[in-house]
Formats: C-alpha cells, structure tokens, sequence
C-alpha cells in the first residue's frame, strides 16, 4: 500500500503529459527540410558523382565516405573468426546420435529458418535503401543455421551441405569479393574504394548505388558464413575433441 | 463497411489490451513456473497477435490513407501470423525443459510427460 500513493502520481503524470502532448502539438512533424538533413541528403544522394548515390546516410557514410575504416573493422572481424578457427583444430570424433527437440519445436524451425533467410535477403539486399545491410543482414542469416542445430542436430546441417567447410568456403569467397571490390577502382584508373564514376548508380532501372550493392551482398555472405562456421564449431560436445598425436 | 471494419478492429485491440493487463497480473501473481508461461502464452498470444489482426482490420477500413493500407494491414496480418506461430514453440520448449531439468516444485495433478517416460 505504501507505493499506491507514488504509483499512481506517475500514472497521472504520463496520462497528463500524453495530453498535453498529444493536444497542444508539442511534437509535430516538420514540413520544411532542416539544414542538416539537406546537407545529407546532398552528400549522399543527389550530389552527383562526389556523393554516395544512395538515400541511406549511414551506409554511404559506412561504406563510401569512410569505406577505408569499414574495410579494416570487417579485417578485425575476420581475424577474430580465423582466431576461433584456431583455438577449435581439434580432430573431432564422428557423433552416432544426436538428440533432437520435440515435433513442435521442429516443425516450427523448418518453417521460420525459412522466412528468417528470406527477411536476412532483404535487409541485406535492401541496405542501400533502408536500415541494414551487410552485417545486421549476415547476423540475421547465420540465426537460421543456429536455430536448425538446436532444434535438428548438426549431423543434419551437415548432410544438407552445410558443412564446416564449406561454411569456412563461402566466408573467404565473400571476403575475397570485399576486396576485389575495393581494388577493383585501381584497376581502372580511380582511388581505392571509389563508387561512383567507376561503378553504375543505376542497374536496368534499379537504383544499386554503385559499390554499396556488391560490398552488402558480400559482407552479407562473408558474416553469415563465419558466424555459422563460429556456431558449428561450438556446437560440438567437449568428449567429441579427439587430442592430436604428437 | 469501413465502420464495421473499425468497430471490429477496435474490439479487436481492446481485447488485446484486456489480455495484456491479465497476462502482466497473472506474471506477477501465479505461484510456479507453468502458471506464469501460461500468463506470459495469454500476453503474446491475447495481447499481440489478436491487437496486430485488429490494426490490420482498422488499416483496411481506414479510407484517408488511401493505398498506403494495405501495405500497413498486410505487414500486421503477417507479424501477427509469424507470432503465433513462433511464440507458442517458444513457450512449449521453455516448458518442457523445465519439466525435464526437474528444477520446479509443484503440485502435480496430472503430469503425463512423466508418465511417458521409463
């Protein structure tokens, strides 16, 4: 009873400041471009070959204005994939049996692994046009793997050919991408990681914003593929490490 | 017919908000484990999936956003579809790993989970 008093002062404030907000216009919409939305929008989108050629500010800023830093910031990414690659060359045991969830549990992943790669495939496809892109589009694919090793085992991800390997494959193809992209510009006559005259704003209509397009699709591959190889290594049981001979 | 589609979606969300409140009273007031998931199945199922169907209903009753409706009432039909799909899988494995870690005192009536097993 003691809090009745202060609980029910806060409730009465949020219901009055609600009102008073939501009446007396507060907040409202601007109908105006602010300077600082201009200068953005001039620098990302509509600025000819010195912008961006993309309406999303924070992927031109990541991946063109400063593209040099995104590159090294993927590197370190890297390293720390290839670092727990390393702590993990054990030679593992073949596993007999696995256990798996219960039917609910399964039917339910073998439906939302689905739709979860689809949803990945648009934010990352979709990253020069709206919040997303490479990484949060990976970090969103590599969920689905996971989900099939909890609910499945990683025998079945593996005979559906998804093994560590491969996963290990596709992460280095999509890195190596990163890079052809990057030195791609040299080759012809630009600087390094340079967008715009080198690579075309638009492809058949759509608007690709240059470089951003290739950079996401390979981030996206690069990160879903090291987090699922990070998952398949953690995956395995402790008594599963056979020690190498000397 | 865009006011039985408001009515029916406003009802929709009313119920919505009633489940909310019941499933928050039920968190904080069932004695166990299952009791509350089962509060907690009231919340996301009552409280989520039947008020995103009634935002939907009410979109496409809405005739001031014009087309802009139906990619409003489709995106909530959808989010509403997946959560009742994905929710009730995540409350039954919660609930059965309880179950098999044995980690909740209770008062059984009828458990045939353990009857199941050898």
């Amino acid at each position: 009873m003691k809090r009745t008093l202060p609980l029910l002062l806060i409730l009465a404030l949020v219901v009055v400041f609600a009102y008073l907000f939501a009446t007396k216009g507060v907040i409202s919409a601007p109908t105006e471009l602010r300077p600082l939305g201009k200068f953005y929008l001039e620098k990302c989108m509509i600025g000819g070959d010195f912008a961006a050629g993309s309406p999303e500010a924070v992927t031109s800023i990541l991946w063109d204005y400063r593209g040099l830093d995104t590159l090294f910031e993927t590197s370190v990414f890297f390293l720390a994939i290839i670092g727990s690659l390393m702590l993990f060359s054990f030679k593992v045991k073949e596993v007999v049996r696995e256990q798996e969830l219960t039917l609910v549990v399964r039917s339910v992943t073998k439906i939302a692994a689905v739709m979860i790669l689809a949803v990945s495939a648009s934010i990352a496809l979709h990253g020069h046009l709206t919040p997303g892109g490479g990484f949060q589009g990976g970090s969103a694919l590599a969920v689905a793997p996971l989900l099939v090793l909890v609910a499945f085992s990683r025998k079945i991800l593996e005979t559906s050919g998804l093994s560590l390997k491969r996963a290990i494959v596709i992460r280095s193809l999509g890195l190596m991408g990163i890079l052809l992209t990057a030195l791609l510009p040299l080759t012809l006559g630009g600087y390094i990681m340079q967008n715009l005259p080198i690579f075309p704003k638009y492809i058949a209509d759509q608007l690709t914003s240059g470089s951003l397009i290739f950079y996401n699709v390979f981030e996206y591959l690069a990160v879903g593929a090291g987090f699922t190889a990070v998952f398949l290594l953690i995956s395995i049981p402790e008594k599963n490490f056979v020690e190498e001979e000397k | 017919m865009s006011t039985v589609l408001f009515a029916l979606g406003s009802a929709m969300i009313l119920i919505g908000g009633l489940c909310d409140l019941f499933g928050a009273i039920g968190l904080l007031r069932f004695p166990n484990f299952f009791l509350r998931l089962h509060a907690a199945t009231v919340g996301t199922i009552g409280g989520a999936v039947v008020p995103l169907f009634g935002v939907s209903l009410v979109a496409l009753g809405s005739d001031f956003l014009g087309s802009m409706r139906y990619p409003i009432a489709g995106a909530s039909a959808i989010t509403a579809i997946i959560v009742l799909l994905v929710a009730p899988a995540g409350s039954h494995i919660l609930a059965y790993a309880a179950h098999k870690a044995k980690l909740i005192k209770w008062k059984k009536v009828c458990d045939h989970l353990e009857a199941k097993k050898p």
